[in-house]
């Protein structure tokens, strides 16, 4: 279960990204995090994987308590989450079979493991035939599926993603938000922040609206709500 | 840190990788730390050699107690075994003046006028051959025995010995300034070698900390990197060094027969010794430091 209790983040220069806002989110749940551009979404999902710390109140992850985690258990925090991050963050030089073994090797898998893991997540990603390309040689969507593969690799308790479909064409935008259904189905929990209107609406999941910083909505059987 | 067999096999990968990728950056790093570890050896050499030096001395060194005449032997005898158990006392021995002319009379046999003398009235007196540990200790020793009633004169000729150890003293010090900031020179070199190598590997970095790499798993890699810069640096150094001495004892024995240097398989253990614990220092050390602002994520 992810809680979190009364937070907000204030920056360095006096913005407020987050003002008072307290969340639970159970495992299992599907979850869209809406609102526009600024408005704090990624504020919210930097807390999660402690890229950021809380600056009052307290973010739980399961047993983790963020505001009191020592460095190596940031490490064992991040391992609970896989993380789909706005820019990607792949690694140009390497394939994508490299970029998601990747994720694997760094938290000290076995080759074996590695051998068998990363075709499973490549095909469930809809990536088997790519599997050698580089990133550039990926459209947008693809690349995007790299990430989640990448996310997914380590079998992560809650998948985390950050405008998944930002820069996606509408169809292509459909399908990745598909896939993270299947990914939810197979019993991840997901959080996703979208702006991503018509998928939210068409979806009936739950909606946590955030608007300069403050949980404004938040819906079982949400729609977007918003005229844009 | 637990650590499976994956890990290292990638640890050991990636270090290569790195050092192969920056090869011009390490080989400058290995020259620094060979230059910085020649002079650490340079230093060390020296006072190896002074202290052995003054070892040699030390224990040609003793101190003549001479004890005045009439004194009963019983007393001579006491103070004899009072002495033994005071503090820097090495070895004391006994000697009456008939061995004391003896002695003389050995030494000297050509000096007629010298064994004629104490053949006639034995002029000379009972007295302590004194060894001690340490060379510094000498004057205070000999106070000592001048205050014992029974004593005479006290003659000893610690100066040289005592010079020396300050001379190692001081050598010591400089050496270890002098390497102090050879050190600081050398390990801003390998942090900016290491740095270049982090820094091309910044995304990986903050990718393997975001998927949930401990710091020591992205740590490693560049650590080894470093270590195996101030091995392989320390190793070159280490080889002059043994080169350059072995040349050195081979010209003192013709130049200075009698100068007692340190035998070279002592030298080489203690500069081996040093070396490759400061390279291995240094290496670490400068890799900690040019990760840190990077692992901060």
């Amino acid at each position: 279960m992810i809680r979190l209790d009364k937070v907000s983040k204030r920056y360095p220069n006096g913005h407020y990204g987050l003002v008072d806002v307290s969340l639970t989110i159970r495992r299992g749940e599907f979850l869209f995090l809406v609102g526009p551009s600024g408005a704090g979404k990624s504020s919210l999902i930097r807390l999660l994987y402690r890229e950021e710390a809380a600056s009052q109140g307290e973010v739980f992850v399961d047993q983790f308590k963020l505001s009191s985690l020592r460095r190596s258990q940031v490490a064992r925090l991040r391992r609970q989450l896989g993380v789909v991050f706005q820019d990607v963050k792949l690694l140009p030089q390497r394939t994508v079979y490299q970029n998601v073994a990747f994720a694997m090797e760094a938290v000290g898998a076995s080759t074996r493991d590695i051998r068998k893991r990363v075709p499973q997540v490549l095909e469930l990603v809809g990536l088997s035939r790519s599997r050698d390309n580089y990133p550039h040689q990926l459209s947008g969507g693809e690349q995007q599926r790299v990430g989640i593969a990448r996310a997914l690799v380590n079998n992560p308790i809650y998948v985390i993603a950050d405008e998944p479909t930002g820069n996606l064409d509408p169809e292509t935008a459909r399908d990745i938000v598909k896939l993270f259904v299947e990914i939810n189905r197979r019993g991840a929990t997901v959080i996703m922040a979208t702006h991503a209107k018509d998928i939210v609406n068409q979806m009936q999941r739950r909606v946590v609206a955030i608007e300069r910083g403050r949980v404004v909505r938040d819906e079982v059987r949400g729609a977007y709500g918003y005229e844009s | 840190m637990a650590m499976n067999l994956n890990g290292v096999s990638y640890i050991v990968r990636e270090t290569m990788r790195n050092l192969i990728r920056n090869s011009w950056m390490s080989l400058a790093s290995v020259s620094t730390v060979a230059i910085s570890m020649f002079v650490l050896s340079f230093f060390l050499v020296l006072t190896i050699n002074l202290n052995h030096v003054t070892a040699v001395l030390q224990s040609q060194v003793e101190m003549k107690i001479f004890i005045n005449r009439h004194v009963p032997r019983s007393q001579e005898l006491a103070l004899l075994r009072q002495a033994r158990h005071w503090p820097d006392v090495r070895r004391i021995d006994f000697f009456t003046k008939q061995q004391a002319a003896a002695s003389l009379k050995q030494e000297f046999p050509d000096q007629r006028d010298l064994v004629a003398l104490i053949s006639k009235s034995n002029p000379l007196f009972d007295g302590y051959d004194v060894y001690t540990y340490r060379p510094q200790a000498i004057p205070q020793l000999a106070e000592r025995f001048h205050k014992e009633s029974i004593v005479h004169t006290v003659v000893y000729e610690g100066q040289v010995v005592s010079r020396l150890d300050k001379l190692s003293n001081i050598l010591r010090w400089v050496g270890w300034i002098v390497e102090g900031l050879l050190g600081l020179a050398t390990l801003f070199i390998i942090v900016n070698t290491i740095r270049l190598a982090v820094f091309a590997r910044r995304r990986e970095v903050q990718v393997m900390k975001l998927v949930g790499a401990t710091d020591w798993f992205i740590r490693w890699p560049f650590v080894l990197e470093g270590m195996v810069l101030g091995i392989l640096g320390s190793l070159v150094a280490d080889g002059l060094v043994d080169g350059g001495y072995r040349w050195l004892t081979g010209a003192a024995a013709v130049a200075l027969p009698f100068w007692p240097l340190a035998p070279l398989h002592s030298v080489m253990s203690e500069v081996l010794m040093f070396t490759l614990i400061g390279g291995v220092l240094v290496g670490v050390l400068a890799s900690m430091v040019a990760l840190r602002r990077f692992l901060r994520i």
